[in-house]
């Protein structure tokens, strides 16, 4: 591997993310399956750097499971997205951070249609008046939450207590990542370091002192595919996508994964326990499972979050062997007090 | 006295169009932007179909050519039409007072970088069309002792993503070419050739091709490749489709090799300012009447000659070459 | 121009989304769903250019345009800046329009994906909510799932979530005002209709059947009755 043709494109890939004064929007799944990262989040940004991040309780779900698995019309995400844009210029704001991934690849996808039909744009201005009464402007800017946590990487570097480091050998841990499809595959100039090899995640790992880890199925989906996961049927399919990244990644033996989308971690995770019970395949050291975290989820470890306030035993895959690698201290006993 | 043209780029167009002006009885200057004359010809080790020597052909291109006034590592600055003539500053600060102007400034190869998906520059086996020409030149063993190889068509050609919707017409049959010159180096090599269509256009090119197949052995596969990645040993891992029958598949390989296209060069905005002339959207020169007078441009006294207008052979190069100088001669003895 | 054709070109994905195929295959390629099903993106994307409304007709009423999972990696690569996962999309759209959804059986599923995303929206204004997440419907959430759902309230609680709670939050009450915001919009924008049209099919289906919704809902779930695989 020559580093230096991955130096180009990443410098060619560079996109534009405000510091401060966010409006902040939450995903559906990881509120469900992972609420710390989201709560670490606004507490990173807010608490440790004091900048201007904005929630309000009236925001919703952007619709873009519903959409993605067809049961709800383009119009209709289009007018959701629009009320929340809505809110957005109520509140004051400019600039928009996602914290899912679908909602990022689908707001920016509604930008670019809007862009080229005006008269679709103008459409559902109106709807959203006749049915909310609110009128809406477009972001300045868009971008996903694991932009901001890339652009303030150093910054968390700055303040860590620990390193992506095997604290025996002093080796730089191995780490896997994983970018959600939706966030450069369908626009790659929107997303940090273009679509073929996206430096968002790559950043943060680097910053922190890990290695990443390039395998042939890096970039392939994790599997999720909306309806293929929801309907019991269909859940070969996602499970046999993440299977074939599993056999992919094993030869390079990662030490983590880091993703930056709501339900690859979620998928990465479980679907190492199912392969285990059905074919008894195991991955990572010892068989223990190769841990998958969010990219929040890191942050936190490095800044030396206790574990449980992170979440993280709310995984299915134990996070705990890596942890000692690292030499975070974290009492085992409190893992599932409540 | 005789009179003087300017002839930019001193590659094969510019070569020939000069051979055949000195041969009318004009004085030529040759500006070129390189240490040498030759332009890609240079690097070439055995031309289409028939792999004659690209050295000895390019001798025969310079050998008459020799008393030709030639500027290395200059460009033009500035060019001003003032009653028939053509006042040309070099960026040497040379000034020359010509009475027609040839631009045979020739193409760029597809920097094969762009097309991130493949890993040009990031995976060590994977080179390009020019890559391989310089290894059969060098007779590099390590790049030609590669057991399993692939080739990849249309890198930077056919492809609305990266702006080059032009088709380069010469890469299939070198594709074919080199895919038959490396199972001549190494006959236990398995070779591929990952194309969408196959121009086999020329006279001689289909004969390559039943020869690829029936005498080397090619594998063509009807698909374009999508991705390269490389695993733990450093092998490639490729992703196509058979689009013959309809299934997505994966080959593992040691080499492979992208079919670099023949795209703008880079200067030509700059030129075309200097110049007066314009530029169309493939980025090669717009010509006046591209059916029946290829090498005229929009402005009297300017003309044009080889690949600086689109892809072309070598042997449409230099008919084209000697066909400016006509036109050049046509002008001047008005 | 057939009454299909006629459709699609109205739906701004398959505008978007086709720009004339060259069956090149690159989609293909590096399709997880071509991987793994039946399936072929380049096909389907050369069917629909031919503008064949019989061929059409079979895709709309086939498994076929289901296998995909809109994950858009054909999308980066097309060099025709093509985007098969959006002219699917499309396709599903008239599908269920039409009601042709109902012949195939990827496409009964929709009734199940349009009660629990749709009511979930409406309900509660998350595509995915967690009383309504349960584990007996997904044994692959593991035994820390089983937890999870045991300790639902403690668990959130710890965690800095305002489950159901007032305010801003994760998982907050999402005030009653702005899900009927949600529910005008679903009615304006055709939302409410799809979910009727849907409805009327698969309960139409199930009565043929001579199954009940509950039955019915638990057969489309459920059933795999044809090879789907290579």
């Amino acid at each position: 591997m020559i580093i230096n043709g991955k130096k180009k494109i990443w410098s060619d890939y560079q996109k534009e993310i405000p510091d401060d004064h966010y409006f902040y929007v939450r995903s559906c799944i990881r509120q469900n399956f992972f609420p710390a990262s989201e709560k670490l989040f606004l507490e990173i940004v807010r608490d440790r750097l004091n900048l201007d991040f904005y929630e309000t309780e009236h925001h919703t779900t952007c619709g873009g499971i519903a959409y993605h698995s067809d049961t709800i019309p383009q119009e209709t995400v289009m007018t959701i997205v629009a009320r929340q844009f809505a809110l957005m210029s109520e509140a004051g704001y400019k600039n928009y951070v996602a914290s899912c991934i679908t909602s990022f690849g689908l707001y920016t996808e509604i930008l670019d249609t809007w862009y080229h039909y005006p008269e679709l744009e103008a459409k559902i201005k109106d709807n959203l008046w006749k049915t909310t009464r609110r009128e809406f402007n477009k972001p300045e800017y868009l971008a996903h939450a694991s932009d901001v946590i890339y652009k303030l990487r150093d910054k968390i570097a700055s303040q860590a207590k620990y390193k992506l480091v095997n604290k025996d050998t002093g080796k730089p841990l191995k780490v896997v990542e994983h970018i959600g499809c939706h966030y450069s595959k369908m626009f790659p100039s929107k997303g940090v370091g273009g679509a073929e090899y996206p430096y968002v995640l790559t950043g943060m790992i680097e910053s922190w002192g890990g290695e990443i880890v390039d395998y042939p199925e890096r970039r392939h989906c994790c599997g999720f595919g909306f309806r293929q996961y929801m309907v019991r049927a269909n859940r070969g399919y996602s499970l046999a996508n993440t299977y074939k990244k599993f056999e992919s990644m094993e030869p390079f033996h990662p030490d983590m994964i880091i993703t930056n989308c709501p339900g690859c971690p979620y998928f990465l995770d479980r679907w190492q326990y199912v392969i285990k019970e059905m074919e008894g395949k195991t991955y990572g050291k010892d068989g223990q499972g190769i841990p998958v975290f969010t990219y929040e989820e890191v942050a936190g470890l490095v800044l030396g979050y206790d574990p449980w306030y992170l979440g993280l035993q709310m995984h299915q895959i134990d996070v705990e062997p890596l942890l000692d690698t690292i030499g975070i201290k974290y009492s085992k006993t409190d893992k599932y007090l409540l | 006295m005789s009179k003087e043209v300017l002839i930019i780029g001193g590659g094969p167009a510019g070569l020939e169009c000069a051979n055949t002006l000195l041969m009318l009885g004009y004085k030529v200057f040759i500006v070129e932007k390189d240490t040498e004359i030759g332009g890609h010809l240079r690097k070439w080790d055995r031309l289409f179909p028939e792999s004659i020597s690209a050295s000895e052909t390019l001798e025969r291109l310079i050998t008459p050519s020799k008393k030709a006034v030639v500027f290395n590592e200059a460009e033009v600055i500035s060019v001003k039409l003032t009653n028939g003539f053509f006042d040309v500053r070099l960026s040497d600060n040379t000034e020359l007072h010509v009475h027609s102007v040839v631009v045979a400034t020739g193409f760029k190869l597809f920097p094969a970088e762009k097309k991130e998906e493949y890993g040009y520059g990031i995976y060590n086996r994977v080179i390009t069309n020019a890559d391989l020409e310089a290894s059969f030149k060098n007779h590099s063993r390590e790049i030609l002792q590669s057991k399993r190889v692939g080739f990849v068509h249309c890198v930077g050609s056919r492809d609305e993503k990266i702006s080059n919707r032009h088709c380069s017409k010469v890469c299939c049959v070198t594709a074919v070419k080199q895919a038959c010159e490396f199972k001549e180096a190494n006959p236990d090599a398995e070779i591929y050739c990952f194309y969408m269509d196959l121009r086999m256009f020329g006279r001689g090119y289909e004969d390559l091709y039943l020869k690829a197949q029936n005498k080397y052995g090619i594998r063509f596969i009807r698909g374009r490749v999508s991705e390269v990645a490389e695993n733990v040993n450093g092998e490639l891992l490729i992703k196509a489709e058979d689009t013959l029958i309809s299934r997505p598949l994966k080959v593992t390989l040691d080499l492979l090799v992208l079919m670099s296209g023949m795209s703008k060069n880079p200067d030509n905005d700059q030129l075309a300012d200097i110049l007066g002339l314009d530029i169309a959207e493939d980025g090669f020169f717009v010509q006046h009447d591209p059916t029946i007078n290829s090498i005229k441009s929009k402005i009297k006294g300017i003309f044009f000659a080889g690949t600086v207008t689109g892809p072309k052979t070598i042997p449409e190069t230099l008919n084209e070459a000697r066909s400016a100088a006509l036109a050049v001669h046509k002008y001047l003895s008005e | 121009m057939g009454k299909l054709l006629d459709k699609l070109n109205k739906d701004y994905r398959f505008l978007e989304g086709l720009n004339a195929c060259i069956n090149c295959g690159t989609c293909t390629a590096i399709c997880p769903a071509a991987e793994f099903y039946k399936y072929d993106p380049r096909i389907i994307t050369d069917t629909v250019q031919s503008k064949n409304e019989e061929e059409i007709e079979k895709l709309l009423k086939s498994d076929t345009i289901w296998y995909c999972g809109e994950c858009m990696s054909c999308v980066t690569r097309c060099p025709r800046k093509n985007a098969p996962g959006l002219i699917i999309m499309a396709l599903r759209t008239l599908s269920m329009d039409t009601g042709l959804f109902i012949n195939s059986e990827k496409g009964r599923q929709q009734y199940a994906l349009s009660l629990a995303l749709n009511n979930n929206i409406l309900n509660y204004g998350y595509c995915v909510y967690p009383r309504t997440f349960k584990y007996k419907d997904h044994p692959e959430y593991g035994p820390v799932g089983k937890w999870i759902e045991n300790n639902l309230d403690a668990l959130h609680k710890k965690v800095g979530s305002n489950l159901d709670g007032q305010g801003p939050g994760i998982l907050r009450k999402i005030p009653d005002e702005d899900l009927q915001e949600l529910k005008r919009i679903f009615d304006m924008t055709g939302a409410t209709e799809r979910m009727d049209t849907i409805e009327k099919y698969s309960l139409s289906k199930a009565q043929e059947l001579g199954m009940t919704k509950e039955e019915y809902l638990n057969y489309i779930e459920t059933t795999i009755e044809i090879e789907h695989h290579k």
